[in-house]
Formats: structure tokens, sequence, C-alpha cells
């Protein structure tokens, strides 16, 4: 199916979703004045729908806005490939939006033009209420299919000798403008408010310099930590390009090879590694 | 216009000052006098006029100048964030830095020969106390004087001694608290329906209105229901402000600044501002 | 006014001179990395390697006039000595595009004037001295300038144009202002201004892609559009981040914060986003523009209507560097012309 046939069908479902007000909008991509460019768009009634696109650069995230609109009066529609719906599963497990308020449309995602996704473990969706066209794989691609590995830019930054990793993480902090633009992407950033925006509290200084800037990257990366979904988004984003996707695969790779496989928003009832825990659990650390 | 003082000439550098007395009004608001270092006035505002209050290593923010003597200024404050909170534990002597007065003033010579009516809620009454204070020193020039405020509580209720025993000898006070308490027998009530209670005349009458923004709002509907003219309200408005000279941007509503072009405005000409207040 | 020639290839000469007695900032770098910085005096005689002149720069050159971050005064935590930074010398930026140049002018109105003259401000701008570059070609699909007021190769403000010559390899220099006569004299020393033959010419200037049809009356129809349901379409997609803000070379809102370090309490004024959520939130909680619709609306209004009310000019000048780098779309461009067809 080409893209134009499955961004026919995406108009089509969002409208007929409209009509029926089964849902109060459809999250999904429009274009913008740059071919190249996608937004994110919200069909609002059923004449919106006709400016959905489906191209190899609806890039964006959908499920980030969900959480604009956590106690909805009805259901919300949203388009979901893989990494959607991994985000979709991760804001389920962390009681950030409910199952029955989305209507999920799953897409399974051919891959678009952005080297992210040359690392996606996951491009069918893994929940959905209904899908709108078959996968072309029948399950997610394997890793050993993967056309970058998993966490390249973590081993980008491990192939350096100790000091050069040190001068990496500096220049990138002394770079970092603090846009929060990684933060606000980011789908499983989702406290009501971040410490950053708490600055009465003294927790995040306003100072603009690599010290400040490395509070805020480092404690981002670790309060995303094992929650991270993989996505890139917070690449993405980032107007100074910074390579920050680093940090949170470095953690997910950890985990892993703490405790085996690990990946997270496979699955809506999982918990995330590091939240959970058991009382019989032996502190060995203390 | 009043002169701004700073340290320098810089207008960002506040003047060293230091604390000369502090009043408990209420459970969380206190009144400190202030005075410059060398025992100087900082500065003579007229009233309704700011002044940026800084604590060294904890922060600076903008507070309605209360009062005034002939070597210092007075603020009342309530204790809402971190620097209030400093401030609140604060003992006399302590130094504190003092920049300004910002913004324009309440127009008391348009009042002259007008009966006044002060509708406060709260700690909204700390920047009309200034009005109220210049009103009584020339009462001569004004007519009637009312002053209706309330607060949730007897124990929430700022400037006691003058509530209670300067006023009455010079104005008529109306004082209302939110709910009733055991010890108050005056007026239970929300200031706006108090206010509508009362039934003022709007004849050659103005009044100056400050309190929470719920309150605000919900008085100045009462006012015009009662009558006024809009270019007879006239309310002092609150935003964040971080420089204090029309520069740092956030606290403007449209294109004024409240700490230039405000923040006193009369209803009429907050109508031609954007809802954003 | 007379033009002169300054070759190429005595660009590092001419740098060099400079540098003398002046601090000279550059576009160096590429892609996210190309920005203004203040060079070295190695740098300045390796021009060919170290400035980029090709393209705009990702962050505006603004910061040399209003930095990230500055010092306003430092306090003595034990005696309460004040203590305020050295002011800059004299300084140079090098190649600034003309929409750049613009934008200082609508710092110049933010700082400068309506009551107050901002001091760290004031002494940063009477000693710059600025040399635009006027652009050869298209920067990006984005620029916009020529429907904002300016254009390619427009010289407003700046002390010093140049303009490439159509070959390439040199620039036709005008010295607009007294302090780009001092340049020029200082140039002259150096030895390194020839004068232009009739075959030192300058190609017409690019005319941008983009156009914006940006009415007279912009902020008087906006306003009338305060309660407009668009403003939620608006601002659907957008992040609530401070990109667009960072990038733009007219956005100048700040906050003061204090930082403690050596005994002293330093106050500091930095960058700061009306777009963020702490932005406008008062101490005690109240909000007068609590969504991203409220913020995104102040943003632009400030930029299209409020500055033109208070000021005169639009605080924008087309160097569409927020609509290029925005993650979710959001186009100033766009909210112009919808402006337009109210």
């Amino acid at each position: 199916m080409t893209n134009e046939q499955k961004q026919t069908l995406m108009r089509e479902r969002a409208a007929a979703l409209m009509k029926d007000g089964a849902v109060s909008y459809v999250i999904g991509w429009r274009e913008t004045r740059f071919p190249g460019k996608t937004a994110i768009f919200f069909v609002r009634d059923e004449k919106d729908a006709d400016m959905l696109v489906w191209d190899e650069y609806t890039i964006p995230l959908t499920a980030k806005y969900l959480t604009e609109n956590r106690w909805p009066d009805k259901k919300i529609g949203i388009f979901a490939r893989g990494c959607d719906s991994k985000a979709i599963n991760r804001l389920i497990s962390d009681n950030q939006v409910e199952r029955e308020n989305l209507y999920i449309i799953g897409l399974p995602c051919e891959g678009k033009k952005d080297d992210r996704c040359l690392s996606c473990t996951q491009r069918d969706p893994l929940i959905y209420d209904e899908l709108l066209w078959e996968p072309e794989n029948a399950t997610g691609t394997s890793e050993t299919d993967l056309q970058r590995a998993r966490f390249f830019r973590a081993e980008e930054v491990e192939s350096l000798p100790t000091d050069a990793r040190f001068a990496h993480w500096e220049d990138v902090y002394a770079r970092c403008i603090r846009c929060y633009a990684c933060r606000n992407v980011c789908p499983v950033c989702t406290c009501r408010e971040c410490y950053v925006d708490m600055h009465r509290t003294g927790f995040q200084g306003k100072h603009h310099d690599a010290a400040e800037n490395r509070v805020f990257g480092v404690t981002r990366a670790f309060h995303v930590g094992d929650r991270c979904i993989e996505c890139g988004e917070c690449e993405r984003v980032c107007p100074m390009g910074l390579p920050i996707l680093g940090q949170t695969q470095k953690i997910i790779k950890t985990i892993e090879g703490l405790a085996g496989t690990y990946e997270a928003g496979m699955d809506p009832e999982a918990d995330s590694f590091l939240g959970k825990f058991d009382l019989d659990d032996k502190d060995t650390f203390m | 216009m009043s002169d701004h003082n700073c340290c320098n000439n810089n207008p960002l550098v506040p003047l060293q000052c230091k604390l000369i007395g502090i009043t408990e009004e209420t459970p969380d608001v206190k009144t400190f006098r202030i005075q410059c270092a060398d025992g100087s006035k900082p500065f003579t505002p007229l009233p309704g006029q700011l002044a940026m209050i800084s604590l060294a290593g904890i922060g600076e923010a903008m507070f309605s100048i209360t009062a005034q003597g002939d070597d210092w200024i007075e603020s009342a404050i309530k204790r809402v964030g971190l620097l209030t909170e400093a401030l609140h534990s604060a003992d006399i002597g302590d130094a504190i830095g003092v920049r300004g007065p910002y913004g324009n003033s309440f127009p008391a010579d348009a009042l002259k020969g007008k009966d006044l009516l002060f509708v406060g809620g709260g700690i909204g009454l700390a920047p009309v106390r200034s009005l109220i204070l210049h009103v009584l020193k020339n009462k001569a020039d004004y007519g009637e004087i009312d002053v209706l405020y309330g607060s949730r509580s007897y124990a929430d209720l700022v400037f006691k001694a003058d509530l209670f025993e300067n006023w009455p000898k010079q104005l008529n006070t109306h004082i209302t608290i939110d709910a009733a308490e055991d010890g108050w027998d005056g007026h239970v009530g929300f200031v706006p329906s108090y206010l509508e209670e009362k039934a003022f005349s709007p004849k050659n009458r103005a009044c100056i209105v400050c309190g929470p923004p719920i309150m605000i709002k919900f008085s100045l509907e009462a006012l015009e229901r009662m009558g006024f003219a809009k270019e007879n309200i006239i309310t002092t408005l609150e935003m964040r402000m971080k420089c204090g000279i029309g520069k740092c941007g956030r606290c403007n509503i449209g294109s004024k600044y409240i700490c230039l072009d405000g923040p006193v405005f009369t209803l009429s000409e907050l109508d031609e501002l954007p809802d954003e207040k | 006014m007379t033009q002169k020639l300054l070759l190429k290839s005595a660009l590092p000469a001419a740098l060099t001179a400079l540098l003398a007695d002046h601090a000279v900032f550059a576009p160096t770098g590429e892609a996210e990395r190309h920005a203004f910085t203040c060079l070295s005096s190695a740098e300045a005689s390796e021009t060919a390697d170290a400035v980029n002149l090709d393209g705009l720069t990702t962050i505006s050159p603004k910061e040399i006039l209003f930095p990230r971050s500055e010092t306003l005064y430092g306090i003595g935590l034990e005696n309460g000595e004040i203590s305020t930074p050295e002011p800059t010398g004299p300084t140079v930026i090098f190649g600034v595009r003309p929409c750049d140049v613009r934008s200082i002018a609508n710092l110049d109105c933010s700082f400068l004037e309506k009551g107050f003259v901002d001091t760290a401000y004031v002494q940063r701008r009477e000693n710059l001295t600025i040399i635009a570059l006027a652009c050869k070609e298209l920067q990006s699909p984005a620029c916009f300038c020529d429907s904002m007021g300016g254009g390619p190769a427009s010289a407003e403000g700046a002390d010093i144009m140049l303009t490439e010559t159509a070959d390439g390899k040199a620039f036709l220099v005008s010295f607009l202002t007294a302090k780009g006569e001092a340049i020029e004299k200082l140039w002259e020393t150096a030895s390194v201004l020839t004068e232009p033959n009739s075959a030192d010419t300058a190609p017409p200037p690019p005319v941008c892609t983009l156009k914006v049809d940006k009415p007279q009356d912009l902020p008087a129809k906006l306003m009338a559009a305060f309660d407009d349901p668009a403003w939620e379409r608006l601002s659907e997609s957008c992040l609530g981040c401070g990109t667009c803000s960072y990038i733009c070379p007219t956005c100048y809102c700040f906050d003061i914060d204090t930082e403690i370090s050596g005994g002293k309490a330093e106050q500091l004024r930095c960058w700061d986003c009306c777009m963020f959520s702490d932005y406008s939130r008062m101490a005690g909680g109240h909000d007068p523009r609590p969504t991203k619709k409220e913020r995104l609306r102040n943003r632009f209004l400030h930029k299209l209507a409020y500055f033109d009310e208070r000021h005169g000019r639009t605080l924008c000048v087309g160097c569409g560097r927020c609509i290029a780098k925005c993650p979710s779309g959001v186009d100033i461009a766009h909210v112009i012309e919808w402006g337009g067809t109210l």
C-alpha cells in the first residue's frame, strides 16, 4: 500500500470517528510550509480530516499530547505507530492516561526519513483499538535486523577514552540553551509540575551556564531513566543538535546488562524496572 | 513624579537599607519599616507606588508601599514564597535592599472634592492604605470617606489598630469576615455582597478596590450594578515582576507594563486592555 | 560616502587589525555550532578556517549585547558591600546579517527607551560597532526579512556594510557612521583596503521566497481577534519550549535570579521565555496566562502588536529561525498571514 493510500484511509477513518461523535478529537499530523517537516494536528471536525498527512516525514510522536487532557469528557482518538504505542503503554502504566479514555488507531510504520528510525525495534503498534492496515512484518523488527545498533548513541560515547567522555559531556552542557524542548517533547516526562519550574525551591537555578545546564541534563536523564522508550524525540527537537539520547540509552543498556532483556513501554501492565521493589530485597549495597 | 533611587545610578542595583521596625499584622502578614543604612529615607513614594525589596542571597520581589514617614517607608508583606518566608524570619537591624519607587500612583489630585469608598480584601488593603493615609492627612480636600474591608477571619484582618481604633474616629469603617466565629459580632460575609448590601450612592463618589483577583472581579461587577461609572472605579493590579523598570517583559497586560504604566488603573482603562489579569 | 574594497585575502589582516583594541565577534563553526564567538588572534589570522560567513547562525548575535547570563551586581553576605562587574570595552561584531542588525534596533527600544536606561546594556551598546554583511544568497527558505520592512541588503543599523562582489573574491565596504569611519581609519593604517574598480560590482540582492502579507494595521487586527478560537489551533502543536525565544534575535525577556558563591550573593540576569509555566505565575500561585494558548498568544501579540504600540516597530525581523527550528511547526508567518485575513 502506498503512503497516499494509507493517508486516505486515515482521513476517512478520522472523519468517520468525528462524524459518529465517538471521540472529541483525533491526534495526527499535518503538513507545514516546508517539505520534509510535519507537525502534530488535532482533527476537531469532519472536514479537518482532509488535512491529515502520512508520509516519510510524519515523525513527531503523537502520544505526548495526551497528557494535556488527562481527564477527557469523551474518548480521545489518536494515531499510533510502534513508538507512539510504547509511549501510550508507559503513560497508562504511569497512571497518566486511562486506557478507556483512548481510541487508538494503530498504524504499522514503515520507518521514517529520520536517523533515529534506523534503530527502531518496534514499528508495529502494540496497543490499539483497530489497525488501519496490515503490518509488513509479522512482528516488530528483530534486533539483528536493525540498520543501526539499538544503543548507537550510548556506544558512540562508550567508544571514547574516559577523559574524552568527560569532555564530550562538558561540551554538550556548555552548548545546551536549556529551552527544555527535550523535556517537553518526551512522552514519559509527565510530572504535572517539573522541578525546573519550581525555581522558588532553589532546585534549579535560572543561570544559563554549563553547571546549571548539567544539573538539568543529568536530572532529566535519570528521571526519564528506565522509562525511556528510546524514541529519540529529545534529539529531534534539540535546536542545538545535542546527542542526548545517549544518556537514557546508557541507562537502558545498563539495565539490560544487569537484568537481561528490557524495553520500556512494551506492556501497559509492566512496572518500570527501577520503579518496582520487593520488601524481601536484600540491601546488599548498604 | 517622585525620583527613582537605587545604588550606583544603576536602576537594577538596590540601596542598602535596614529594617527598623517589624509589626505582626496577622499570622502570615508582617509590616516592615525600612530605612537606608545611613538613616535617611530611601525615597518618597506617591500613594500606590511600588518598591522592589530584596534580601541578599535570597531574591527580590515587588511590593506595594503601605505607608511612609520622614525617614522610612513601610510595606505590609504576606508570607507566600521563598523571599517572603525569609523576610518573615528577619529581625530589626537586618540588612535589606530596596529600589524604587515604581509605577504610577493613585490619582490623589483628581480625587479631590469627591467622596471616597475604599474596598479591600485580605492583604489587598496594603496598597490602598497608602492612599487612605494620604487622604486623612489632607482631609479637607476630600468628602466623606468609607472603608469596606474583609478577610477570611478576624485573625486575618490587617492593620487592626487602624481598623478598630484610628480610622473609626476619622472615617466610616465597614468590616466583614468570611465566616462567623466566636467573639466576632461584626458583619459576616464576602466583600462583594457586603458592598451591594451597603448600597453606597455613586453620586460624586469614587471607589478604590484591591484584593484577591476573584474579589476584585465580583466587586467591580457589584460597583457597576450600583451605578458607579467606570472612570470612578480604580483598582491596583498585581503581576509577577522581575525588573520593575519595564524591561524584563513578564508583567504586561496587553502593551502596558504594570511596573511602569500601572499598577493603578481605572475600570475604563482596564476595559481597554486584554482580559489577562 | 565612498566605497572601498576589502579583498577576502585581506580578511585575516583586517580582523587582526580590529583585535588590537576591540573584542571581535564573528560567526564560527558549522551546523548547530554556527554561532558568533569571540575571536582569538590565532583565529583572526586564520580567517579562512575559523570564520564561517555562510548562512545564518543557529543562535542570533543578540547575546553579545544581551548575554544569556550576566552578573548585575554582587553583594557581600558579611559586609553588604556591592560590587558591579567591569564594563566591557570596545567590541566589534563582524559579518552580521541585515535581519540580525535590524533586531538590534528592537533591543535598543526595549533596553534604552520608555523611562529607564539599562546600565549594563547601554555600556555594551555604546561600545559596539556593527559590521554587517549583505546576503548574496538566500540564507534559508524560512527567510522573510523583505516582508518585515528589511531586506537581504538592508544597511539599516549598520556602522559598516559589506557586500560581496559578483566574483566572490572581495567585499565592497561602505562606512556609514562615525563608529564605522573610526574602523575605516584603522583599516587604512593597516593597508587592508583598496580602491574598487568598475568590475567590482555587487550582484542584485536575492529576493525572499517566503512572502508574508503583513497588513499595515496588523496590531489592531490581531488585538480585535484576542478572543478568537484560532489561538487554540495555532497553539495546539506547541510544546511550550523555549526554542523560538532563545534563537530569536529580538526576544529580550529576562529573569533575575540569585546565586551564592564565595561569600557573595550574585544577582544574575538571564534569558527567560514567556512560554515557560513559571514565567508569569505569581508567588501565591495565580497565573494570568495559565496554559500554552494564553502564553503563545501573548508571545505573538508581544511581537506583532504590543511592541508596535509601545515602540512603533514590529518585534520580528523575519530571520525565519523560529519557523525553521520549531520542533512542532508553529509558524509566526502563519500568524501574520492569518492576521491579514481578519
